[in-house]
Formats: structure tokens, C-alpha cells, sequence
């Protein structure tokens, strides 16, 4: 376990450094997500009546939406640079290198993330201040990113990479997003507390369970 | 065994829905087997072909004296 | 050569199997089954929906198993199958999908309902898609194994997460109508009967259609075999 760990955290520390000194790809992801909510506010007819059932909703397809965008440039930009070859050559293990892309997607989406909460906040009127709702976007947030980098690393190889990410993406992730949008919508409170009971731990065994099984298969997709 | 009466005592507006399912159902089957079967046909002259052509090369190339 | 002979036959008599078994079938469903008291004769489109969504989910299994065959054993003949039950796999599952659609109709008076079953099926065949787009979109060939073999392995373990995801999320916004198996009347033991037969008669069609699909694949792949030679020897 701690030779894995310090790998990974190079590796989310190189990202980390690499993103901070341009910050576009930071800068898209978040203009994008403010576009999408606006969309959905014009789309959806969100009335100060509706905004409480529908918030959960546009939040997290936004997110989901952010998070294939978000990961798609990350594996292209380390592809373009040969990144992801120079990584496959040096004697880390192919589950670091794994760990290592899937953290840093969960550190840029979570930072995405916690920059748009209180700007959602106003516009779609509901309280950031919930412990309930933090979790959920954390558990939430690490499930997109596990599978997402697995999957970005398919997609990137492929002719159509830009569809290709959401076509394998979302119908794998729909658990995650349902049980995002009712934790979220229970922790908002226009449902009652019986919702969180269920859908935490659906979260945390979804996450349990792609944490084991992703870098196994990611092994085999960056193979030689 | 209980045998059915086909009774028309049913609203009509439902068979069509009847027909509809079975009749896309064998059209999905059958046009999936012979499509599959038409390019398996086809696949198998242009092996036959080709097949022809590298004998043909094979047997150049011996009498040039190289080795494949 | 003894070997495609055989095989050969092995798909002639699938075939032969087939159609026999789907004429018995269709008999049963319709010379033989209830008319239903409440829906009347459009009822028996369920003997057909029903086994062809359990053969469509049995196909993926199938996928699964032999994704991983390959993985474990690199062999290419479990890359063919894979690929022939997937490819079968998505006209049975797109057949449950317009089946149900098409009996939805006249059951609920709506096209389509957001219910678990109707929802993780159609959730299925977007995994069956993917799974294809990956193989036709691959750089080569043993990237295009390799990568659907993942697929078909994170993909198979998601459908039953889907499936309680749906099932949990149903009972918290209940839909207005009712699920394919809550009719008014339960299901008499001779539709069982009659539903297992169909089952029977869908999985031998399976068969035939995957046996076919394999041969092709095989072709295919011999095929491209001889022109990487004819390219070499040729020139």
C-alpha cells in the first residue's frame, strides 16, 4: 500500500503543477458548467416554485457533463505530449499510474466543483452549508473519476474520442448519478432523511467496488 | 389442455400492436441471417480468390528460385 | 478442412433446429395460450418480449465470459465469440426494447415508462452499443480485442447496479403505471410452460445466429490474414 503511495502522489502532484500553470483547462471547465446551468434555466422553466426539485437534477448533469469534458482534454493534452508513453516506460506500477490519473481528475473536478457550489447556490437557491451534500459530491465525484480515466484511456485511442468518452461514460456512471441526485435532494431537504440511508452507501460501494476493479482492467488496456 | 377461443371479443384497435411486434421481430431475424449469410458467401469467394493468387505467387516465386 | 465441414453442418442443423422450434412455438402461443381476459390477444406478444430480454441479458453473460476468456488467455477464438454475442446480442436486445415499446402501447397507453426492467434493458443495449463503437473505432485489430473485452467486463458488472439503482430510485417516485408482470390476473401454469418453451426456441435462434456470426468472423479474419501476406509476398 505505501509503494503505491508515493508514486501516486508524484504523479497528482506533477498534474496538479502542470494545470496550475496554465489553469485553461480550469478556466473552460468552469465557463462551460455556468453555461449548461444557465441552458437549463431557460430549458427547464425554472420558476422559484420548481428550483428545489429541479436543482439536484441540473447540478449533477452538469457535473457528470464537466467531468467528460474535464477528462477528455486531461488524457488528450497527455497524450499530445507523450506523457502517458513516458509514464507506461518508467518502473512504476501500471495501478499507480492509474491511481495516479484518477486522483488528479478527483482533485480538478472536486475543485470545479467547489468553485460552482456557491454560484449554484445563489442561482438555483439552496444552502452549500451541508455536510451531507459535501460527501455526496465527494463520493459522487471520485465514482466519475475512476471510471471516467479508465474509460478515457480507451477513448483516446480511438478514432472518435470525443464520443466516445460519453457514449462508454454514461450508461456505466447512471447509478452514480441517480444516487447523487436523490442524496443531493435529500440533503436539500425537500425529501425526507430516509433518502441519504440508502444512496451513501450505494455511492461508497460503487466507488468500493471500481476502485478494485478499474486499475486491474486499466493494466490491460494500456498494454503493449 | 385448455384450448383458446379466438373470440373476437376484444377492442380490433389491439391487433395491429400483435402483428406489429411479431411481424418486426421476424424481420429483425431473418434479415440478420441473410445478411450475415450473404457476406459469409461473399467472403468465401474472395478467399477462394485469393487463395488462387498466392498458389499462383507460390509457385512464380519457385521457379524464380526465392524463398518465401 | 474436416473442421469447417463439420462446422458447417453444425450451423445447417441450428438452423434446421431453429425454424422447427419456432414454428412449435408459435403454435403454443397462439393455438395453445389463454387469451387473456383483461388485454386480450395483443397479450401474447409477452411470450416473445419476455424470452428474447432474458436471451438478451443471457448474451451479455456470455460476453462477459468469454471477455474474459480472452484476457486470460489471449486466444482469438474467444475474441470471436465475444464479438458474435455481442453482435446477436444487440438485435435481440433492440428486438426486447421495440417489443416492449409495441406492447406498452396497448398495456399502459404510453410508449415507454421509466421502469426498472424497460430501463436497465435499454441501459443494456447502450453498453452492447459502446461495445460495438469501440471495436469499429479501434486503431487495429488487437486493440479493438482487447478494448472490448474491458467493455464487456465493466459493463456487465454495471447492469445489475443499474438495475437496483432503478428498482430503489422507482420506489422513492413511483410510476403511474403498473410493471409488465402486475396484471390483474397472475400467470397460469401452462403460460409458464409456454414462456419456458420460447425461451427454449429463442435460445436455439441464439445459437444459430452466433454460430453464423463466428464462421463470418473467422472468415473475416482469415481473409485479412492472407492479404498481410499477399502484401508481403506480393510486392
Amino acid at each position: 500500500m505505501m509503494r503505491l503511495l508515493r508514486p501516486v502522489l508524484i504523479l497528482v502532484g506533477k498534474d496538479i503543477l502542470l494545470e496550475w500553470r496554465s489553469r485553461d483547462l480550469l478556466v473552460s471547465v468552469l465557463v462551460f458548467s455556468l453555461l449548461i446551468v444557465i441552458v437549463f434555466n431557460f430549458a427547464l422553466n425554472v420558476t422559484p416554485q420548481r428550483v428545489t426539485a429541479l436543482a439536484p437534477g441540473i447540478i449533477w448533469v452538469t457535473f457528470a457533463f464537466a467531468a467528460t469534458l474535464a477528462m477528455n482534454r486531461s488524457f488528450v493534452r497527455e497524450m499530445e505530449q507523450g506523457g502517458l508513453d513516458g509514464l507506461l516506460l518508467s518502473p512504476m506500477s501500471r495501478d499507480a499510474i492509474f491511481l495516479g490519473k484518477a486522483f488528479s481528475s478527483f482533485l480538478f473536478m472536486l475543485s470545479v466543483e467547489v468553485a460552482l457550489l456557491p454560484v449554484f447556490g445563489v442561482l438555483l437557491n439552496f444552502s452549500v452549508l451541508s455536510l451531507t451534500l459535501v460527501l455526496t459530491i465527494a463520493l459522487a465525484t471520485l465514482g466519475f473519476a475512476l471510471v471516467g480515466t479508465l474509460f478515457s484511456a480507451i477513448a483516446v485511442q480511438t478514432r472518435s474520442r470525443e464520443i466516445m468518452l460519453p457514449v462508454l461514460f454514461f450508461p456505466v456512471i447512471l447509478p452514480v448519478i441517480i444516487a447523487a441526485v436523490e442524496a443531493s435532494s435529500a440533503s436539500m431537504g425537500s425529501e425526507s432523511g430516509v433518502g441519504l440511508n440508502r444512496w451513501l452507501p450505494l455511492l461508497a460501494i460503487f466507488d468500493a467496488l471500481f476502485l478494485v476493479i478499474c486499475p486491474w482492467v486499466f493494466a490491460v488496456v494500456v498494454e503493449e | 389442455m385448455p384450448i383458446a377461443l379466438l373470440q373476437a371479443t376484444l377492442p380490433p384497435a389491439n391487433l395491429p400492436f400483435l402483428f406489429a411486434a411479431f411481424a418486426v421481430t421476424w424481420i429483425a431475424f431473418f434479415g440478420y441471417a441473410f445478411f450475415v449469410s450473404r457476406r459469409q458467401q461473399e467472403l468465401r469467394k474472395e478467399i477462394a480468390e485469393l487463395r488462387g493468387t498466392l498458389d499462383q505467387q507460390g509457385s512464380e516465386d519457385a521457379g524464380q528460385g526465392f524463398s518465401i | 478442412m474436416l473442421g469447417n465441414g463439420v462446422r458447417h453442418n453444425l450451423t445447417g442443423y441450428l438452423a434446421v433446429l431453429s425454424g422447427l422450434f419456432m414454428m412449435a412455438d408459435l403454435y403454443l402461443i397462439f393455438m395453445v395460450a389463454p387469451t387473456d381476459a383483461v388485454l386480450g390477444h395483443v397479450q401474447r406478444v409477452f411470450y416473445f418480449h419476455v424470452a428474447i430480454a432474458i436471451m438478451s441479458f443471457l448474451a451479455f453473460f456470455l460476453v462477459f465470459l468469454a471477455s474474459i476468456a480472452y484476457l486470460v488467455r489471449r486466444d482469438g477464438k474467444w475474441d470471436r465469440i465475444a464479438h458474435s454475442c455481442a453482435e446477436v446480442g444487440v438485435v435481440f436486445v433492440t428486438l426486447a426494447l421495440l417489443t416492449g415499446i409495441i406492447w406498452g402501447k396497448p398495456l399502459w397507453n404510453t410508449w415507454w415508462t421509466w421502469e426498472p426492467r424497460l430501463t436497465t434493458t435499454l441501459i443494456l443495449w447502450l453498453i452492447y452499443v459502446s461495445y460495438l463503437m469501440i471495436r469499429s473505432y479501434a486503431p487495429n485489430q488487437q486493440q479493438a480485442a482487447r478494448y472490448s473485452a474491458v467493455v464487456g467486463i465493466v459493463g456487465f458488472v454495471d447492469v445489475p447496479i443499474v438495475y437496483y439503482s432503478v428498482i430503489w430510485w422507482r420506489s422513492i417516485h413511483p410510476s403511474p403505471v403498473v410493471g409488465p408482470f402486475a396484471q390483474a390476473n397472475a400467470l397460469e401454469p401452462i403460460m409458464w410452460w409456454i414462456l419456458l418453451f420460447s425461451f427454449v426456441t429463442f435460445l436455439i435462434l441464439f445459437s444459430y445466429l452466433v454460430a453464423e456470426r463466428t464462421a463470418l468472423r473467422n472468415s473475416e479474419d482469415r481473409l485479412r490474414g492472407m492479404r498481410l501476406v499477399l502484401r508481403r509476398v506480393g510486392r
